[in-house]
């Protein structure tokens, strides 16, 4: 079990519309995905947040059944991910690059789709697009990486997927665009009956809309639970620079930013949920995004490379 | 998928249509010639009794332009597999979009099924045609020269041409799959098909059934009937030692004429009637001729076109467990 599930004030655990334990992934020598353990509850959007070669990719690629993994296991809607129209159907995937075929217009893609799946709202594309002013018959190949980008998001929200799964969705998109997409996404979710998994590295745009949070660095999960949750857990402590030993033996610091006069910690309360009394330190909440960046930064240090046990079994 | 596979490949489909219908005009307009050019040599050498020796006459059938244009069909499978089938998978994996693909409801088998299904039908459509056409504009020419058995010509006609382009899509959808990128499929389609095409033909089609060989008086001669295909042929010495026949010096049924008394040496010029001694000489000498007897020319088109779809189908297999089983 992942240390944040084991927090003692938590509500009963959620319907999971992923599960995972152990997950590992290797490419050659090269370890895009160990001993990953996330779930996803069902109807919530989660972001999948981390440093560029992480394992988002390699992390949504297994959920979707496109790669299989080393080691571990998976669950996605109460089962293995496998090659069976039905679980396929209840699947959505849309790759980075937005593989679309270059010489087919949207709306020959409209028709694939209509031929390939079981639901299929052709409907809902082309509204999106006319709204949109994409032109629906001209090649995707000639449009722009956004227009693209939209083309590929409206297709797999036309699939009427359980969970959907989109890595770095918005990347290509400007910020209204942006905004907007990720607008249709919450609608969808409160509609009912759809999950979200979307990865960036924009944490004000996940911020927005999403709920649950998985965070990868180096391969390996760094945090994963409910966002509000893991606000609440750390604790950001501003003071004189001095000896923090103490600090350091009986919390987990994350983060220790030191300048000539003061001392800034990012800490996470300990297993009790105590947090850090010192009267020589001042403690303040944490924004997503110093969260986010603590723990970035914390795979980049070396020295601090000992706190990198997040993720793993207590 | 149909739907998919068709508007996929609809532009190469037209092109290879368009191929198929310009080389069609131009084997009937000429093949109407070839026939009308054999049926008056036909009529003519009735006339003058001298239809057995109508080969040796000089008679030729259609033109060179179109003649080479048919001996060059031989490379008609091959070209399948280049431009349609190594691309197949390839340019999908190369592109990415066999993630797009792969993510709507449909298993990666039938995906394979349909598009591998449709591209072997559209191959075995393209080489049955061509050798349709090939094998009625040849009917003259193999009536004349009796060479339909020989390789070469054996490749161009009958139901072998649409084994070849069976083996050429399955080769190119297999490279394909294996090495992920269009132009080293093309490659490895190339090179693999003329050297599966050049290996079978030299090694194991010569002894899809045992050959027949007969020996003769050098003296006299032996033809077997209709279009045999010659494997080997040659002479044979008093003790059944093998004449080598590559001498530039003068030779008399084939025989070189350090092998014969003096009796045999020929005058330079003007005609010549061995003496007694030389003809009993050469009754010691044998001719043999190894062949493949016309009447198993629909027997080896049958075992080579097996053979060819045997190969194309381990092929398809190799695909289907590599796409199956290798992530996306």
């Amino acid at each position: 079990m992942i240390s944040i599930r084991e927090v003692p004030d938590r509500a009963p655990p959620e319907p999971a519309a992923v599960d995972t334990s152990g997950l590992t992934k290797c490419y050659g020598k090269v370890r895009a995905l160990t001993d990953c353990t996330v779930t996803v509850p069902e109807g919530r959007i989660t972001a999948l947040i981390g440093p560029n070669g992480a394992g988002k990719t390699t992390l949504l690629r297994l959920l979707a059944g496109l790669a299989r993994p080393a080691a571990g296991q998976v669950t996605v809607n109460g089962s293995t991910p496998r090659q069976d129209p039905a679980f396929l159907a209840s699947i959505g995937y849309l790759a980075q690059e937005i593989p679309l075929y270059r010489r087919l217009s949207a709306e020959d893609h409209i028709r694939v789709g209509a031929h390939l799946n079981p639901r299929w709202d052709a409907e809902s594309v082309r509204e999106r697009l006319t709204a949109l002013k994409i032109p629906l018959d001209r090649a995707v190949g000639k449009l722009s990486g956004g227009q693209r980008a939209q083309v590929g998001l409206a297709l797999s929200l036309a699939k009427r997927p359980q969970l959907l799964l989109l890595d770095e969705p918005v990347a290509a998109l400007d910020p209204l665009a942006r905004r907007n997409f990720l607008g249709v996404l919450a609608d969808g979710v409160a509609a009912g009956g759809l999950t979200v998994v979307l990865s960036s590295h924009l944490v004000a745009d996940l911020e927005r809309v999403c709920d649950h949070l998985i965070m990868l660095a180096s391969s390996r999960v760094q945090l994963c639970g409910d966002i509000d949750d893991l606000l609440a857990e750390h604790q950001l402590l501003v003071g004189p620079r001095k000896d923090t030993t103490a600090i350091e033996r009986s919390h987990q610091v994350v983060q220790i930013t030191r300048t000539p006069r003061q001392t800034t910690l990012l800490v996470r309360r300990n297993s009790s949920g105590i947090p850090v009394v010192d009267p020589a330190f001042e403690a303040s909440d944490v924004s997503l995004e110093e969260l986010v960046l603590a723990y970035m930064g914390q795979d980049a240090a070396p020295a601090l490379a000992h706190l990198t046990t997040v993720g793993e079994e207590q | 998928m149909t739907w998919l596979v068709w508007r996929q490949h609809r532009i190469q489909f037209y092109l290879g249509a368009a191929l198929l219908a310009a080389f069609a005009v131009v084997i009937a307009i000429t093949g109407v010639q070839v026939a009308s050019q054999w049926h008056s040599a036909l009529v003519a050498c009735a006339a003058s009794h001298s239809c057995s020796r109508l080969s040796d006459t000089g008679l030729f059938l259609g033109n060179h332009a179109v003649g080479f244009l048919v001996i060059m069909t031989l490379g008609a499978p091959a070209l399948v597999g280049l431009f349609w089938g190594a691309p197949l998978m390839a340019a999908e994996l190369e592109t990415g979009t066999t993630q797009f693909a792969w993510a709507q409801s449909v298993t990666r088998k039938r995906w394979l099924a349909f598009k591998a299904g449709w591209m072997l039908l559209a191959a075995a459509v393209w080489g049955g045609a061509i050798s349709a056409l090939v094998t009625w504009w040849s009917g003259p020419d193999n009536a004349l020269e009796l060479d339909a058995f020989k390789p070469g010509r054996f490749d161009i006609m009958g139901i072998v041409p649409v084994g070849y382009s069976l083996f050429a899509m399955a080769l190119g959808i297999a490279a394909g799959a294996l090495l992920r990128r269009t132009l080293p499929a093309m490659a490895v389609t190339l090179g693999g098909f003329i050297a599966a095409r050049a290996l079978i033909t030299l090694l194991l089609r010569p002894h899809y059934v045992s050959a027949v060989t007969v020996f003769y008086k050098v003296t006299g001669g032996f033809t077997p009937p209709g279009s045999y295909w010659q494997i080997a042929s040659g002479v044979l010495g008093p003790n059944g030692q093998a004449i080598n026949q590559n001498t530039t010096g003068n030779a008399i049924n084939g025989i070189p004429a350090n092998y014969l008394p003096a009796s045999c040496n020929a005058p330079s010029r003007g005609a010549f009637t061995p003496p007694p001694s030389c003809l009993q000489a050469l009754s010691h000498f044998r001719a043999f001729l190894t062949y493949q007897p016309a009447d198993r020319y629909w027997t080896f088109q049958g075992i080579e076109t097996g053979i060819f779809l045997g190969l194309a189908a381990v092929l398809i297999a190799v695909t289907a467990v590599v796409l199956l089983r290798r992530d996306a």
